[in-house]
C-alpha cells in the first residue's frame, strides 16, 4: 500500500509537471491545431483520409510555402474510435495538454456533440467538424463543415418535388440523429410543395438486414425513395431492391451516403441510383481547385488515392489558412473567429465562392447527380440553399 | 512508517488539485472511478473465482441509472442517486447472479459476456429513454443548493465516494459475509464442508461487485458529462478484467495500482487506439509469465526480502 500510493504520486507528479505556452496553441514559430476522430472502429477509413491524408495534406503545401506569417502549423490527432465518451477525454488532453489553438475536422454527430459544451465554455474554436446535424447553430466558436442536414433536405424536396415534379415519397433512414434530423426536414419541406410521404421505415445503426423495410416500402408505392444512412446498409438497400425487382422508384441518397464506398458495395445494382453530391468527383473532376487538390496528393502521399473525405480535410484546412492569413500576424482566437465571419466570396476552386456569415455555416450547396456506369454523373448545377 | 506513508497518501490525494493540472485531475477522477470497478470486480473473482467479462454492462446500467435520476429528478442530492444507481445495479447483478450459479467456468464467463452485449443492445434500442446512439448529456451533479460542475469539486465527489467504497472492501474480511468469502477462495469444497453456503455467497458477491461497479459509473457519467452505448463495449470489460490481474487477485491496492496503470496506459496510447489491444495482450502475458500474482504480490515480495 505503502509503495504503492508512494510510486502513484511520483508518477503522476512526473507527468502533470509539463510547461504551459504563454498564448494557447500560438508562438512566433507554430500553430497547433487536433482533433479527436475515428483512427479506429467503423468509421476509421473516413477519419484517417480526412485528417492525415486531407487536413494535413493541405498544411503541407502551406508549411512548405512558408507558412502562415512564418508560422508553421502542426497537428495532433487522438483516436476515440467513434465513442464519445473517448472523445470528450481526447479533446480534455488536446485542449489542456497538448494546449491546441482549434479543434478542426473532428468527426461524427455523437463525438461532436460531447464536446460542444466542453469547447465553448473554453472559448476553442471548433472548426467544421464532419457531421451535419444542425446541433452545431448558435455557438460562438463553433463553425459548421458538411452542409446542414436540413439544408439537403430542403435541397433535395425542392428539386424532386420543385423541378422534377415528384409528388410521393418514401424514406429509409438510419434510426439516429442523423436520420431523424433528414425525416423531421422532409416533412417540413413537403407541405410547401404539396408532396406526401407515404411510408418512411427505420433501420437501427449497426443493422445489416433491411429486407422487411424494402418491402413495406414497396408496398407504398413511392415515385421517389429516399435512403439516410451508412455505405453497408446503403448498399444492402439497393441491392436488396434489385432482388424484389422493384424498379418503379427513384432511389435517392443523401449527401453523407452520396460516395464512393457506397457505391463500390453495391456493385450494379447502384445503377441508376441518384442522389445529393456535396463533394466534385474527387478522381476526375477538372476543377482548377481538385486538380490542385490531385497533384497535392501525387507529390506528398502517392500511394494515398484521392477521395472525398481526404478532399473535405483539405477543404477545411484550406478554410482554416485563409482565416489564419486573414486575421493577421497577432493572432487571436477571437480576431480567428472575428476573421473566419469575414471571408466573403472566397474562390477555392472546388466549391462555389464560399461566404461565411454571422450564421458560421461554410457550406449551403450540393448538386444532383446519377449512377451511370458505376461513376456519380452530374446531372445539375450547384443547388443552393439560402 | 505504515501509518505515515498512508498519512502521506491521504494529503497527496487530498491536495492533487491544487498541485497537478485540469487535465491531471480529470485523469485522477478516472483512476478514481476505475480503481472502484476494480475494487468491486476483485470481490467477485479475486474471492468467489467467478471470472466476469460482461461488467461495462453494470457501469453502462450506474452510469445511465445515475444520468437519467439527475436529468428528470433534479431534486435529489448526488449520494442519494449514486446510492440508487449502484442499488438497482446490484439488483440486476442478483437477478443475473442466480441462474449463473447452475454455470461454471468458461460457461460462466461466455454468459457475463453475453450480458454485457445484452446491456449495451438494450441502451441502444430504448432511445425513447436514453436517447440510444445519438447519447446522453449529463448535466452536473447536485448537492443540495451546490451544483459540483468544474473538475476539482467532481474529483472531490469521486475521492470521498472511492474513499468509503475502499475501506468498506478493505475491512469485509472481518465480516460474516468476508470470512464466508475467505473461506470460498481457499477451497470452495472445504467452505461447503465446513457449512458455509456457497451458492448463496456466490450470489451475494455477484450483487456486491454489481453494486461497487454500479456506484463506479454513476460517478463516471458526472465525471464525462456525456453517455452512449458504443462505449460500453467488451473492450471496457476486458480493461476492467485486466486491472485485476494486473493488480493481483484478491488485492484491494492491487486493484488501485491497476486500475491506474491501465488508465494511465488508455492515456497514453491515446493516438494508437488500434494497437491498444496488443499493449494490452503483452502486459497481461507479461504479467502471467513473471508476477502471476500481479502488483501486489510482486511488491509483497519485494518488502518480505
Amino acid at each position: 500500500m505503502r509503495v504503492f500510493l508512494a510510486s502513484l504520486v511520483a508518477v503522476l507528479a512526473v507527468v502533470a509537471a509539463q510547461p504551459a505556452l504563454a498564448e494557447q496553441g500560438v508562438s512566433d514559430t507554430e500553430i497547433v491545431l487536433g482533433c479527436s476522430n475515428s483512427f479506429s472502429g467503423p468509421l476509421a477509413f473516413t477519419g484517417e483520409q480526412a485528417t492525415r491524408y486531407g487536413v494535413d495534406l493541405y498544411l503541407k503545401v502551406v508549411n512548405d510555402g512558408g507558412g502562415i506569417h512564418g508560422r508553421k502549423v502542426r497537428t495532433v490527432y487522438y483516436d476515440d474510435g467513434y465513442k464519445p465518451q473517448e472523445a470528450v477525454a481526447n479533446t480534455r488532453k488536446l485542449v489542456e495538454q497538448d494546449k491546441i489553438f482549434a479543434v478542426i475536422a473532428p468527426q461524427g454527430t455523437a463525438p461532436v456533440a460531447a464536446t460542444l459544451d466542453y469547447l465553448e465554455e473554453n472559448r476553442v474554436p471548433l472548426l467544421f467538424p464532419f457531421q451535419g446535424s444542425p446541433i452545431t447553430r448558435g455557438k460562438k466558436y463553433v463553425f459548421s463543415g458538411m452542409t446542414l442536414y436540413d439544408r439537403q433536405a430542403r435541397m433535395m424536396v425542392d428539386y424532386l418535388a420543385g423541378t422534377r415534379k415528384f409528388r410521393t415519397f418514401a424514406t429509409l433512414y438510419q434510426d439516429d440523429e442523423y436520420g431523424k434530423a433528414f425525416l423531421t426536414a422532409f416533412e417540413k419541406e413537403f407541405a410547401r410543395h404539396g408532396s406526401k410521404m407515404v411510408a418512411a421505415e427505420a433501420v437501427k445503426r449497426g443493422a445489416t438486414d433491411v429486407s422487411a423495410q424494402i418491402a413495406k416500402l414497396q408496398a407504398a408505392r413511392p415515385q421517389a425513395t429516399f435512403l439516410v444512412l451508412t455505405p453497408g446498409p446503403g448498399a444492402q438497400a439497393l441491392k436488396e431492391r434489385e432482388k424484389i425487382g422493384w424498379t418503379d422508384t427513384v432511389m435517392v441518397s443523401a449527401g453523407p451516403l452520396t460516395d464512393e464506398r457506397y457505391l463500390g458495395l453495391a456493385g450494379d445494382a447502384a445503377e441508376g441510383v441518384e442522389g445529393l453530391s456535396l463533394w466534385p468527383d474527387p478522381l476526375v473532376s477538372d476543377l482548377p481547385g481538385v486538380r490542385t487538390y490531385r497533384d497535392a496528393m501525387q507529390k506528398y502521399f502517392s500511394k494515398n488515392e484521392p477521395n472525398r473525405y481526404s478532399l473535405s480535410g483539405y477543404f477545411a484546412a484550406m478554410l482554416f489558412t485563409e482565416a489564419a492569413r486573414r486575421a493577421g500576424k497577432t493572432l487571436t482566437r477571437d480576431g480567428f473567429a472575428t476573421a473566419l465571419e469575414s471571408v466573403k466570396s472566397f474562390e477555392s476552386g472546388i466549391l462555389p465562392p464560399v461566404s461565411i456569415g454571422p450564421d458560421h455555416e461554410t457550406q449551403k450547396q450540393g448538386f444532383w447527380v446519377r449512377v451511370e456506369k458505376g461513376r456519380f454523373k452530374p446531372l445539375t448545377d450547384w443547388l443552393k440553399s439560402e | 512508517m505504515r501509518v505515515t506513508a498512508a498519512g502521506a497518501g491521504v494529503v497527496a490525494l487530498v491536495a492533487w488539485p491544487w498541485v497537478a493540472s485540469r487535465y491531471f485531475v480529470f485523469l485522477a477522477s478516472l483512476v478514481l472511478v476505475n480503481g472502484i470497478v476494480a475494487v468491486g470486480l476483485n470481490l467477485l473473482s479475486g474471492y468467489t473465482h467467478q471470472l466476469s467479462f460482461g461488467h461495462a454492462g453494470f457501469f453502462a446500467i450506474g452510469a445511465y441509472t445515475a444520468a437519467l435520476l439527475t436529468l428528470h429528478a433534479a431534486v435529489l442530492p448526488v449520494p442519494v442517486t449514486l446510492l440508487a444507481a449502484g442499488a438497482l445495479t446490484a439488483v440486476v447483478g442478483l437477478a443475473f447472479g442466480v441462474p449463473c450459479l447452475r454455470l461454471g467456468g468458461l460457461y460462466l464467463t461466455m454468459a457475463t459476456l453475453a450480458f454485457g452485449i445484452v446491456v449495451s443492445e438494450t441502451l441502444l434500442n430504448l432511445d425513447w429513454l436514453t436517447r440510444g446512439a445519438d447519447g446522453l448529456r449529463v448535466p452536473a451533479a447536485r448537492l443540495g443548493a451546490v451544483t459540483l460542475s468544474g473538475d476539482t469539486a467532481r474529483y472531490y465527489l469521486v475521492l470521498a465516494v472511492a474513499a468509503a467504497m475502499v475501506a468498506a472492501a478493505a475491512n469485509i474480511v472481518r465480516t460474516r459475509t468476508g470470512r464466508a468469502f475467505l473461506a470460498i477462495r481457499e477451497s470452495e469444497v472445504a467452505a461447503q464442508a465446513s457449512g458455509v453456503p456457497v451458492a448463496a455467497y456466490r450470489t451475494t458477491a455477484f450483487g456486491l461487485s454489481a453494486f461497487y461497479t454500479g456506484v463506479a459509473g454513476g460517478l463516471f457519467a458526472f465525471v464525462v458529462g456525456f453517455l452512449s452505448p458504443d462505449a460500453f463495449d467488451l473492450f471496457l470489460s476486458v480493461d476492467f478484467v485486466v486491472m485485476i490481474i494486473l493488480g493481483g487477485l484478491g488485492s484491494v491496492p492491487g486493484s488501485l495500482a491497476g486500475a491506474a496503470v491501465v488508465t494511465l496506459l488508455h492515456d497514453g496510447l491515446a493516438a494508437f487506439q488500434n494497437y491498444r489491444p496488443l499493449v494490452f495482450g503483452g502486459v497481461l502475458v507479461a504479467c502471467m509469465l513473471f508476477m502471476p500474482g500481479g502488483i501486489a504480490s510482486a511488491l509483497r515480495l519485494r518488502a518480505s526480502h
